[in-house]
């Protein structure tokens, strides 16, 4: 059978996994969330409310009706694509979730680009001398950026950049004074679509400091993957044939060691935007961010079942096709992966 | 590093290059409310209430010196001699932000809607059996049994009518992003982290002394701190900002940096005892539990003087206070109590207390008293200290799973019955154990013979005789200790130095309307 076949086989057989994978994932948030103690009605209400009241409110959101009855209302209108609606404000779940994740996915892809781009930079600095000056600092950048607490530093650069020196807004996406642009929910994107410079503006000075941040906090991934397979790549057999015919040593790097040691890369990236769908909650709670890590934390402490519900699988579908891509990537731009 | 703070710079002198100026006397106030919901039939929490206040006008509004003033009445509820119907007169050549008249149609259309609907909906359908139109500028209230806070409970802002034209669609479902009503502000645009109010040019009263407000979100307190002392914002709002940045912010007030506004302390912090189980159903333990309470060491190390202590159920600016209800701190008494209770003599009393792990300075209080009682009371008491998420412990409290547990409490509208009610009313009692109603709610599962008929003609008689009968309840329930008063709270707000100070209403809501830029100062 041809590779390409082999593939496809490969594909089908993900994607024909991820309906099982998301009833799976749903069906085990919908019970956690019932079993866990903490009942909507208190976060709704307060402790005090009359029972009647209480009886009512219950009734109206239909969480009298026992749980099989709950779960079937529930796997029925996911199946129609009916998330539903938020026990607390009455919103539809799919409008809350179109209104926050774009914003997460802003950050998120900002963020990793800074992460790549620096991290990339930093591991690929020491390779012209392996254990000198520039690779011991490549390597202590690495394992620092990676071992510090996000909340502690997004604190600190919140603290430094925003009050202390006051260059950058303490948090939000855009300034109170501008009201945001209509469209995808992406501001930068539709700021420029929309050619509001004023909004573009806001929209960038309010993504630096947090999208800097998390960049730097990933960026540590990066360079370290980088390093361990670039000196992995540069000690092999292929690279030393290349350097037996005369190769210059910047054409063996960047023609055959590099191309071969950005594929673990590749695959880390893949990972760290399918953990980034989920919002960087840390980060969200800092910057006051209005992403969807932060709506499923709020979510959760008011018990909204329907919300976390539709968050988490909305979050699992895009996370399941993000991972599909990057497997599918890979395969195809490595000629050694089997299936 | 060199080049990156070269482009921060850059971008730092582009802010002040081109940030977008604020419109005329606009002002920018923060908090860490995030709004869901503009509707007053889905408005419980402060933030939604705050919001609202500044959007619509109750029928009645508490002052700052606790009077009671017609807003969009004209006058005090006319009550009949049986005191089941109260007619009220309302205000004429008032109209809703989308040019509605305002009549006695609107006004039972929303109140309507309200009990349809509201999720507090029971303030209101518990007191009153129906509401018409007995005029075309009054109406009339039919109420279920006498009750006398019934101008208190009308300024309850969730009762703010909306315009009947507006809502036609949404007589029985909940409108979140729009608000139409009649207040000195109407809504230009709304999310749940921003939302514009721009002063209503048709509004029946004095115009706000501002250009509008920009009202914003932002979810932690060091980032709240940070934006007023950065000049991003121009008033914050202290709910949802931690007990110390709280104080660096009155600090900067006392030396001039900032200004600072209070409303009155309505928000009570309290102990629950359950009452019902051993160990606490021993009241001589409660006693001495409540003997055992140092609120001044625990005011000022956890809230660092800025929460009073307090000694009674009811807030201090309402009728009925009694500032002495509950036993001082006593150790020397609590000692003879709890040797009567066969303890101290080599046999510590062991007690779990439950705090809220995500209220910070709820954790510091537990942490402190327990260190107080060590340091006081060690041979006699041992306080097991265990933290419990709100959602969670609110659950378990009225499933009389928590022995002792802090928290707090706020009235939906200013008045004793709604700190008394909530707490020791009782639907079901067996003598001195409450088996369902408020109390079991709450914790306590605390009753005693007649109290819920005390508590039910506190609300039906007024004046001194009403004030009586609520201090009367009050010692009855301190003899009991079913709960143990701490602490008062109340609403703060600093404003920039070039802001006028923040002012508040009776009911602890922040005046918008009065905020404004001062002229700078000559030099």
């Amino acid at each position: 059978m041809s590779r390409r076949s082999d593939l496809l086989r490969y594909l089908g057989a993900r994607l024909a996994l991820a309906p099982l994978m998301l009833w799976l994932i749903s069906s085990l948030v919908f019970l956690l969330l019932r079993v866990a103690p903490g009942d909507p009605i208190d976060a709704l209400l307060g402790p005090k409310a009359p029972a009647a009241a209480r009886a009512a409110l219950r009734h109206q959101l239909g969480l009298d009706q026992p749980l099989p009855v709950q779960y079937g209302h529930f796997l029925g209108d996911l199946l129609h694509g009916n998330l539903g609606v938020s026990q607390a404000s009455k919103e539809p779940v799919t409008s809350i979730i179109q209104g926050s994740l774009p914003a997460s996915l802003e950050l998120g892809l900002v963020a990793l680009l800074i992460a790549a781009v620096l991290g990339l930079a930093v591991g690929f600095s020491g390779i012209a001398r392996p254990e000198g000056k520039v690779d011991l600092a490549g390597r202590l950048f690495g394992i620092g950026t990676y071992a510090l607490p996000p909340f502690w530093a997004a604190m600190v650069v919140q603290l430094v950049f925003a009050v202390w020196l006051g260059w950058l807004p303490v948090g939000g996406r855009l300034p109170a004074t501008v009201l945001p642009p209509e469209g995808s929910g992406f501001y930068l994107f539709d700021s420029l679509r929309a050619g509001n410079l004023q909004q573009l503006q806001g929209a960038l000075r309010h993504l630096v400091l947090p999208a800097s941040t998390l960049g730097l906090l990933l960026s540590g991934i990066f360079t370290n993957a980088l390093r361990l397979n670039l000196r992995r790549a540069l000690s092999s057999d292929y690279v030393e044939a290349a350097r037996s015919r005369g190769l210059s040593e910047t054409r063996v790097v960047l023609r055959h060691a590099l191309p071969n040691a950005l594929l673990p890369v590749l695959t880390i990236t893949g990972i760290t935007v399918a953990s980034l769908i989920g919002g960087a909650l840390l980060i969200e709670v800092t910057y006051s961010w209005p992403g969807i890590a932060s709506r499923l934390q709020e979510a959760i402490a008011q018990r909204d079942y329907p919300l976390v519900q539709g968050i988490v699988v909305v979050v699992a579908a895009l996370v399941v096709l993000v991972t599909v891509a990057v497997d599918l990537l890979v395969a195809l731009l490595d000629p050694r992966v089997r299936f | 590093m060199a080049r990156l703070l070269a482009g921060l710079l850059a971008l730092a002198s582009l802010n002040s290059a081109c940030a977008p100026p604020h419109a005329a006397g606009t002002l920018i106030v923060a908090s860490k409310a995030r709004i869901d919901s503009l509707d007053p039939a889905q408005a419980s929490r402060s933030g939604q209430l705050q919001v609202l206040s500044a959007l619509g006008d109750p029928l009645y509004a508490i002052t700052a010196d606790g009077t009671i003033e017609p807003r969009l009445a004209t006058g005090p509820p006319l009550l009949s001699a049986d005191r089941l119907r109260a007619r009220i007169p309302l205000r004429r050549g008032v109209r809703f932000h989308d040019g509605t008249p305002f009549d006695a149609a609107a006004m039972v259309f929303s109140l309507n809607r309200f009990m349809a609907i509201g999720t507090l909906g029971y303030q209101f359908s518990d007191r009153v059996q129906a509401v018409r139109a007995s005029g075309p500028l009054e109406i009339e209230l039919e109420l279920k049994a006498p009750f006398s806070p019934l101008p208190r409970l009308l300024s309850a802002i969730f009762l703010t009518p909306v315009s009947p034209t507006a809502y036609r669609s949404h007589a029985t479902k909940p409108l979140n992003d729009r608000f139409v009503g009649t207040g000195p502000y109407s809504l230009s645009f709304f999310n749940g982290q921003q939302q514009r109010l721009t002063p209503f040019p048709g509004y029946w009263g004095a115009r706000p002394a501002n250009g509008g407000i920009d009202l914003v979100t932002l979810s932690n307190s060091t980032a709240l701190l940070g934006a007023l002392r950065s000049g991003e914002v121009d008033v914050l709002l202290a709910s949802g900002l931690e007990i110390d940045h709280q104080q660096a912010l009155s600090r900067d007030a006392a030396a001039g940096r900032l200004r600072e506004g209070s409303g009155p302390p309505l928000s009570i912090g309290f102990f629950s005892l359950l009452t019902d189980q051993p160990p606490l159903n021993n009241v001589a333990l409660r006693q001495a539990l409540a003997r055992s309470l140092d609120r001044a060491t625990i005011t000022e190390r956890v809230s660092l003087g800025m929460r009073p202590p307090l000694r009674q159920l009811i807030p201090p600016s309402l009728p009925g206070s009694d500032p002495e209800a509950w036993p001082a701190y006593d150790p020397a008494a609590a000692r003879s109590l709890y040797r009567q209770a066969g303890y101290c003599n080599g046999k510590v009393f062991s007690l779990p207390l439950t705090f809220r792990s995500d209220i910070p300075s709820d954790r510091l209080l537990a942490l402190t008293w327990q260190a107080q009682v060590r340091r006081d009371l060690g041979d006699c008491l041992e306080l097991q200290v265990s933290g419990m998420e709100s959602t969670t412990a609110y659950d378990q409290l009225g499933k009389g799973a928590l022995t002792l547990f802090f928290y707090d409490w706020i009235g939906d509208y200013p008045d004793p019955e709604n700190f008394l009610a909530p707490l020791l009313g009782c639907e079901k009692a067996e003598g001195n154990r409450c088996a369902k109603g408020n109390s079991a709610l709450s914790g306590s599962f605390w009753s005693a013979p007649g109290l819920d008929a005390e508590l039910l003609r506190s609300s039906r008689i007024d004046g001194p005789e009403r004030a009586r009968l609520l201090r009367a309840i009050q010692r009855r329930s301190a003899a009991a200790v079913p709960y143990l008063p701490v602490w008062l709270m109340a609403e703060q707000a600093w404003s920039g130095r070039r802001i006028s100070a923040p002012q508040f209403d009776g009911s602890g809501r922040l005046r918008l309307d009065q905020l404004r830029r001062l002229p700078e100062a000559r030099r």
